[in-house]
């Protein structure tokens, strides 16, 4: 078995879930988080902008100059068989597209076991 | 890959993110969690609260980097010898990594 973790934007949530429920993964679990990429602003670049007055010193400007900002995103969570992973990925891929930096990433990372908690039932007979 | 889940005390969430940074690991993810460890929470005359509001520091990286972010996360969440609560750190693999935005492979 297959853990997908897609960190992805948040108005992307219903887009997805309807993409993943018209191709039979209707299982799912998401909540927010809060996180950054490999891009990063400059710091140093954005502050000295300010200065010179070429960047508005409004709320969202200081703002910038924190190291530590970081975006609001939604992690979303499906668990699949290995053979339907990869398609689980492309569908995620597709509905999550914009080609911009900050569209998300996806993780695969494999589970050993799964158990059904009304039944205690274990393993593939979840899916 | 792996994949780097770090629950530690909310108050050092900021000075550890911002030392990753500084150490040329800008990529993390945070959230709100709440949890309970080893020693029940903590017990206050005949109440037992043990759900404790932590926060939990995710980050995906190369092997060769995974030692460097751990003492990384040790030294900056750490509030003193041996305090209890301080957190976990947990590691584990990741076998794919995807871009959403260019559809590539790689983190």
């Amino acid at each position: 078995m297959k853990e997908i973790i897609a960190i992805i934007r948040p108005n992307k949530i219903n887009t997805t879930k309807r993409i993943l429920m018209e191709n039979h993964f209707p299982a799912f679990t998401c909540r927010s988080c809060l996180g950054r990429g490999k891009k990063n602003a400059d710091t140093e670049l954005v502050a000295a902008l300010m200065q010179a007055g070429e960047l508005p010193r409004d709320v969202i400007g200081e703002h910038f100059t924190e190291a530590t900002r970081l975006i609001a995103k939604r992690l979303f969570t499906l668990v699949t068989s290995d053979e339907l992973a990869d398609k689980a990925v492309k569908l995620i891929i597709e509905a999550n597209q914009t080609g911009n930096p900050g569209d998300g990433k996806i993780f695969v990372c494999p589970i050993e076991e799964s158990y059904r908690v009304r039944d205690g039932e274990a393993a593939d007979e979840v899916f | 890959m792996q994949l780097i889940r770090a629950i530690i005390r909310p108050q050092k969430t900021n000075e550890v993110i911002t030392e990753l940074l500084a150490a040329g690991f800008p990529a993390v993810t945070k959230m709100e969690v709440y949890g309970r460890g080893k020693q029940k929470g903590i017990i206050v005359g005949n109440v037992q609260y043990d759900e404790i509001p932590k926060e939990m520091v995710m980050i995906v990286c190369e092997d060769e980097n995974k030692d460097d972010i751990i003492k990384i996360i040790i030294r900056t969440a750490r509030t003193g010898a041996g305090n209890f609560g301080d957190g976990k750190i947990f590691v584990s693999t990741v076998s794919e990594a995807y871009t959403v935005s260019s559809g590539k492979a790689g983190l």
